[in-house]
């Protein structure tokens, strides 16, 4: 019950969130210079013609109007129609998010084994070639701006190599191996940054458990030392593993924006980009709320994860 | 004389002048099958013809609709649905009779019952309406003729009717109700729609009940006789240059768009592969606006910064493959002429000192607006920037992005002086496409544009029609609202294994075969 009703607060506390999401993204958006109308009568139609389709989609309305109109849309499910799409936005989103999600998926899968496996190893053999080694790669994820190195990964593994597709994504419902072939690239890269950002996490984790009394303990009464690690301290450092794991989530999604852009992906990451360089209003405030909806969603997650790896939350 | 710098880029590749003399394809078998990839820089956003006006919209929509007439190979008005256009004397009355037979992609045949419902609608929907506020009526004497009558004469009707920016396209009778942008895809064309996601990819599979020109020899242009060999064209959007030419080089795709001339070197030794250079494609001109003052009020305030205008630096700094021209009108036109020669391509200090003592200039600020979206816009507009700080002139850059910059041009505001843009349709198919960019100056209301337009579109002389254009064309150049730096290119990839594929203004996938 004590975790049914922590729940319930935490959802209670993202509607503030999401509220403050919408109304932000709303004033973010009309605050920016340009006009959506401009940008479907094209480089060469006058003011005029400008001015039509600015009547037409309403935006000739006070900013406060156009804030009411969207607001109480929302509030009836309705995230408005997208500018220029000119379809509904969910049904904009519905079609992105699985694509959107299988990236963050595959990116998840790779980057949470050998993110942790990396980190715990380097703590096992601090001050070792394969601490620095590792920090050392760590910190190259972490520095290389995404988009550089997936365009020489581009440049390797689909130009040279021919191994792997350069742009484009293939629904899994078409196979699983093209599905994967198409991903396994972007995915990797984009896990680049948040395997060096989890492997030092993990590292630091674990070395503050290392030296407890309990580990000490453990060692003296002649358990080895792997069991030590995998028996006693791991458990331990998920705590803070977790909590970078739920960041890590949120990161990826994030991320996904300048992958999805580079490898052509048809993502939400990539929808969100050209409705902002549109100044699509609709398509932008809904992809912004249903952003933080995933994020209030990961948030929540984790709260449940924490109930499961630490008693103390459970029962605290 | 195109730059030999940016042109050695394409050594060992074809460079091709679209709108020239084109080269024959050597006699090779066509035959039916295949499908190609094309990737370019965005995605198809509409295919509403009837309001599109971005050029990868465009490029496919004529594909699939057809219009009464389109731009032949040498880019005149030719008829395509019509089979005859009848002039009256007076300019007033235009008479198309149809072609029989031509069905749409529902199977329906198209009659001049679409064809006036189609008029009709882009009336209602099109931000080229006003092309036809001087019709007084539209009539349909019998299922195969077409009559509009206009209020007063213009003798260049017709060219406005082949318009690819906002095309007369004929859609069924029942859909000229249809919002703009929410227009269901039946027409003539030779492709029809497929598979559509937006700001993704759209497949264009092969009508098979396709009604072919047969009285056209073949191709022309938009125009002409088509044969769709290709079972599918897939239009997908990669925003990365980097990516494109790498789908290119790893067959990902078999013909991509926008290809700068940096990355295009990656192509160097390719046998597979070749680059297409269409030029011109653009001309690169900087725009004043004639309300915002000081430039507004002193004409040799505008003269000055036009005289420090320096075309090779500019394009250089661009890294663009480029053409010295200084007509607003490309060469092959028949409207282009030497005018603006006087105002062109300066770069001189001195003289811009000497006309900014002349009109007193006293150091106010000018606001020079571009775009960091398109290199040969950012990097001109750096130049002059510098240049007219050694002249003395206290000026602003204002960097903002493609669509402030496109809306701030369009509607005047962002308190700008003067801008840049890249003006493509109106310099290849003549004054009547050359009237709304002209209102980029946001005077449309100038006596000199409209006397000169109403006595363009009144004489059906065309040696009198140039000597008019060329009176506009000296007002714009000398008076310093249009600052002319070159024409510029367009430089695409293909794979060498599909035959047919000719550089144009906008490419055509029709008559296009794998070898």
């Amino acid at each position: 019950m004590k975790i049914l009703r922590r729940l319930a607060l935490r959802i209670g506390q993202a509607v503030p969130v999401i509220l403050v999401v919408a109304v932000l993204s709303f004033f973010i958006m009309h605050l920016l210079p340009g006009d959506p109308a401009a940008v479907i009568a094209g480089p060469e139609a006058g003011a005029e013609a400008v001015e039509r389709i600015r009547r037409q989609l309403g935006l000739d309305r006070s900013i406060p109007e156009q804030l009411a109109v969207w607001l109480f849309h929302l509030a009836q499910g309705d995230f408005g129609r997208s500018i220029i799409l000119n379809q509904p936005v969910l049904t904009a989103l519905s079609e992105r998010l699985p694509v959107t999600l299988s990236l963050t998926l595959v990116s998840f899968a790779i980057t949470i084994p050998i993110g942790i496996l990396l980190g715990v190893a380097a703590a096992k053999c601090r001050h070792t070639w394969i601490d620095s080694a590792v920090m050392f790669l760590a910190l190259i994820g972490v520095s290389i701006p995404g988009f550089w190195i997936a365009i020489l990964s581009v440049l390797l593994f689909s130009v040279n190599l021919g191994w792997l597709p350069a742009s484009g994504y293939v629904p899994l419902a078409e196979g699983v191996w093209p599905w994967f072939l198409a991903l396994i690239q972007p995915a990797a890269m984009l896990a680049l940054f948040q395997i060096g950002f989890l492997a030092r996490m993990a590292r630091s984790a674990t070395l503050d458990v290392l030296d407890q009394d309990y580990i000490r303990t453990a060692r003296a009464k002649g358990v080895s030392e792997w069991q030590t690690i995998a028996k006693h301290a791991f458990r331990n450092t998920l705590i803070p593993v977790v909590t970078a794991t739920g960041i890590i989530l949120s990161l990826l999604v994030g991320g996904s924006v300048v992958i999805e852009q580079v490898f052509a992906l048809p993502g939400v990451g990539r929808l969100i980009v050209q409705a902002i360089l549109t100044r699509d209003y609709p398509m932008v405030q809904g992809t912004l709320l249903a952003l933080a909806f995933i994020f209030v969603g990961i948030n929540l997650l984790v709260d449940i994860i924490y109930t499961w790896v630490d008693p103390r939350v459970r029962y605290g | 004389m195109i730059n030999p710098k940016r042109a050695a880029l394409l050594t060992g590749t074809a460079c091709i002048a679209a709108g020239l003399a084109l080269a024959s394809t050597p006699a090779q078998a066509q035959k039916r099958g295949g499908n190609l990839i094309y990737a370019n820089v965005s995605a198809v956003g509409t295919m509403d013809p009837h309001v599109a006006a971005a050029v990868v919209d465009l490029e496919s929509i004529h594909h699939v609709y057809e219009g009464l007439v389109e731009m032949g190979e040498d880019y005149s008005a030719t008829p395509m649905l019509a089979s005859k256009i009848d002039i009256s004397p007076d300019g007033r009355v235009f008479t198309f009779t149809l072609r029989k037979g031509v069905k749409f992609s529902n199977g329906k045949e198209m009659t001049a019952a679409d064809v006036i419902a189609s008029f009709e609608r882009y009336k209602r929907v099109s931000p080229n309406a006003p092309a036809l506020g001087d019709v007084a009526s539209m009539e349909t004497p019998d299922p195969y003729t077409f009559v509009i009558k206009l209020n007063k004469p213009n003798s260049l009707f017709v060219e406005v009717m082949k318009t690819p920016t906002y095309s007369f396209s004929i859609i069924p009778a029942e859909l000229k109700d249809k919002p703009a942008r929410e227009l269901d895809i039946v027409a003539t064309g030779p492709y029809q729609v497929g598979e559509w996601q937006r700001d993704s990819h759209l497949l264009l599979r092969r009508f098979e009940g396709y009604s072919q020109d047969t009285a056209a020899a073949g191709p022309n242009g938009y125009a002409g006789k088509k044969t769709a060999y290709l079972d599918s064209v897939r239009y997908n959007s990669v925003p990365e240059a980097n990516t494109r030419v790498a789908a290119l080089q790893s067959g990902g795709a078999d013909f991509i768009g926008a290809l700068p001339g940096d990355v295009a070197k990656r192509l160097k030794g390719r046998t597979d592969l070749q680059v297409l250079s269409v030029i011109p494609f653009c001309q690169a001109t900087f725009i004043t606006h004639a309300k915002n003052p000081p430039m507004s009020t002193n004409r040799s305030l505008r003269q000055a910064i036009a005289a420090l205008v320096d075309t090779e630096e500019m394009m250089e700094a661009a890294g663009q493959v480029w053409e010295a021209n200084p007509s607003l009108m490309f060469k092959p036109s028949y409207y282009h002429s030497n005018v603006g020669e006087p105002w062109y391509n300066l770069h001189s200090v001195d003289k811009a000192k000497a006309l900014l003592k002349q009109g007193g200039y006293a150091g106010e600020k000018i606001v020079l607006e571009t775009n960091n979206n398109y290199a040969y816009m950012r990097d001109s507009s750096q130049v002059l920037v510098e240049q007219m700080k050694k002249a003395g002139i206290n000026v602003e850059l204002k960097m903002v992005d493609w669509t402030t910059n496109v809306g701030d041009l369009s509607k005047g505001t962002g308190g700008w002086n003067m801008t840049i843009t890249g003006l493509c349709s109106g310099p290849l198919l003549g004054p009547q496409q050359w009237r709304l960019s002209l209102a980029f100056a946001q005077n449309p209301d100038d006596p000199v544009v409209t006397e000169g337009y109403a006595k363009i579109f009144a004489t059906t002389d065309p040696a009198e029609r140039k000597k008019i254009w060329m009176g506009i064309e000296k007002y714009f150049t000398e008076e310093g609202y249009m600052m002319k730096v070159a024409d510029i290119a367009d430089l695409r990839g293909m794979n060498n294994k599909f035959a047919g594929i000719k550089p144009y203004y906008m490419q055509r996938f029709w008559d296009v075969w794998v070898k």
